[in-house]
């Protein structure tokens, strides 16, 4: 086979491009530059729509509390209780454990089980507190003793007091459902 | 009437013959045998739940103070509306297991393998689609146990990691049930989910017509007989006769074992038996087995595992040698689903 190519002749100069060519890339680098140009404010635009909704789905209230009027301190002696009703309309009971005049001679226990929201209740008969759904138990100081809660070590969860010119108050959340016109109106 | 059709001709300007020359496609011998044809049964539930849903979403109300005694209305007061809302109900039921069915048709005929692997995640997303779908239905009714379910998913998603609150405060439209979380439950339901299911449905489709339905032959079958038939009018017919076995059944079980009330939602009491509806059976068992972070993690870690199949499938087989690897895994996942189900079925805690 007879190879006649670059043995023979010199290599040639490297030609610039036709003109022609020159425009045709300008023009395809305009084309390319165009629609990226194009794409990236089809996408910034949807995208701050999508931002936008996004912050319009996301809840306002979260994590709103307030602070409420309990009771006055010489009203609970030490080892008794009293109950004291949420916005959301659920009990909770509220004891005095200890002498002085701090927040923390008080303790208030939830109703709301650590483990996945549930409601527990007092059980008298087995002195315990109560989930049924998913089986587990909490002691009266709210230490968990059976279930999940136990697994994970998750006490019910305590509300926060404060004492301010020898009054009880307590920090709840606001949040609440209304679930029948009456309890609404009354 | 030849003018009729002349007009018709005229504005849509194709024939039958072209129609049927367009949708039509050889279907494989193997789908004459009905468990082979359970993908349309879930479509076909599909189509009773928009049109049943469309009819009780005249009535339903999505609010706290209002959503339970809507209900009632639908069922106790509504000419036909128990009717409507039992078969909304067993629609559901079925289509689930419909779906769940053809899910496992799917895997222990490995179907899934290359190069299906992606109409395998389309498929897992619409499981995904259609229990969502259902629990956000189940919440609807507003009594006891669906409320309680609610805010028991609610808070297994806060204990995912990252995304976990924020998911629940989206989904309940702030850190629990209140006022404002029934009409989200009411828009994924009836309008988010049902639009995401349509589109997926159509890729779902579009992929299976793509790559042709995955053939089988079977030992029973003669060599010499054709070994595809018509999919119009054929396959349809079959379709059709699923379809009205389907309605058949759905009329039954509505009218012998109609939907019912239970007590109310109370917010502050948490009923002493507490269960989700039966296709939760297995993820509350396994809530109650193992903490909240391993049962949450575990749970995640499956449903990756089941989206990405395909592949992990072949990793397996090239690392054993063996071929029928995950049809024994998932002998071995069914046996565990059905018990950990019948477990929960049967105990009250």
């Amino acid at each position: 086979m007879h190879d006649d190519s670059s043995t023979d002749t010199p290599n040639p100069e490297p030609a610039l491009p036709p003109a022609s060519e020159t425009s045709e890339n300008r023009r395809g680098f305009m084309e390319h530059a165009a629609g990226f140009a194009m794409a990236g404010g089809l996408l910034a635009g949807y995208g701050a729509f999508a931002c936008h909704s996004v912050r319009y789905l996301y809840p306002v209230e979260v994590g709103k509390s307030i602070w409420q009027f309990v009771c006055t301190l010489d009203q609970l002696a030490v080892g008794e209780s009293i109950p004291f009703t949420m916005p959301s309309g659920a009990k909770v009971v509220v004891a005095r454990q200890a002498e002085g005049d701090t927040a923390d001679a008080f303790v208030a226990l939830s109703s709301v089980c650590p483990h996945l929201g549930c409601k527990v209740h007092w059980e008298a008969v087995n002195d315990r507190f109560f989930c049924p759904c998913h089986n587990g138990a909490f002691d009266a100081t709210g230490a968990p003793t059976e279930g999940p809660p136990a697994a994970a070590n998750q006490y019910l969860t305590r509300f926060e007091l404060a004492v301010e010119n020898n009054l009880l108050m307590i920090n709840v959340p606001t949040e609440a459902i209304v679930v029948s016109q009456s309890e609404a109106t009354s | 009437m030849s003018g009729i059709g002349a007009w018709l001709q005229e504005r849509i300007p194709i024939r039958g013959a072209q129609l049927q020359e367009l949708t039509n496609e050889p279907v494989p011998n193997h789908l004459k045998r009905w468990w082979f044809a359970l993908g349309g049964t879930p479509a076909y539930l599909f189509v009773v739940q928009i049109v049943t849903g469309i009819l009780l979403a005249f009535y339903y109300q999505p609010s706290a103070k209002t959503a339970f005694e809507s209900v009632r209305y639908i069922t106790e007061e509504a000419t036909f509306g128990w009717y409507l809302r039992s078969l909304h109900k067993w629609a559901a039921t079925l289509m689930i297991a419909a779906v769940i069915l053809h899910q496992m048709r799917v895997y222990f005929t490995a179907a899934y393998q290359r190069p299906r692997e992606l109409n395998w995640v389309i498929g897992m997303s619409l499981l995904m689609c259609t229990l969502l779908t259902g629990f956000t239905g189940y919440s609807l009714v507003f009594e006891q146990l669906s409320f309680w379910g609610a805010t028991v998913a609610a808070n297994i998603s806060d204990a995912a990691p990252v995304i976990g609150r924020f998911a629940k405060e989206m989904l309940l439209a702030g850190d629990s049930y209140n006022d404002r979380t029934l009409s989200r439950f009411y828009i994924l339901h009836a309008a988010v989910l049902p639009t995401t299911i349509i589109i997926l449905v159509a890729i779902h489709i579009a992929f299976i017509r793509l790559h042709g339905v995955t053939e089988l032959q079977f030992e029973d079958e003669p060599e010499d007989k054709p070994r595809h038939f018509n999919f119009f009018p054929d396959h349809i017919l079959t379709e059709l006769i699923m379809g009205l076995v389907l309605m058949i059944l759905l009329s039954a079980l509505a009218t012998i074992f109609p939907a019912t009330m239970g007590p109310k939602a109370d917010p502050l009491t948490t009923p002493e038996v507490i269960k989700p509806e039966w296709f939760f059976y297995v993820s509350f068992r396994w809530l109650k087995l193992f903490s909240l972070t391993f049962a949450v993690l575990s749970t995640g870690f499956i449903v990756a595992a089941m989206f990405l199949w395909p592949w992990i499938d072949r990793v397996l087989r090239k690392l054993t040698g063996n071929e029928d690897i995950s049809v024994y895994i998932g002998i071995v996942a069914t046996f565990l689903l059905i018990g950990l189900t019948v477990w929960e079925a049967a105990v009250a805690h």
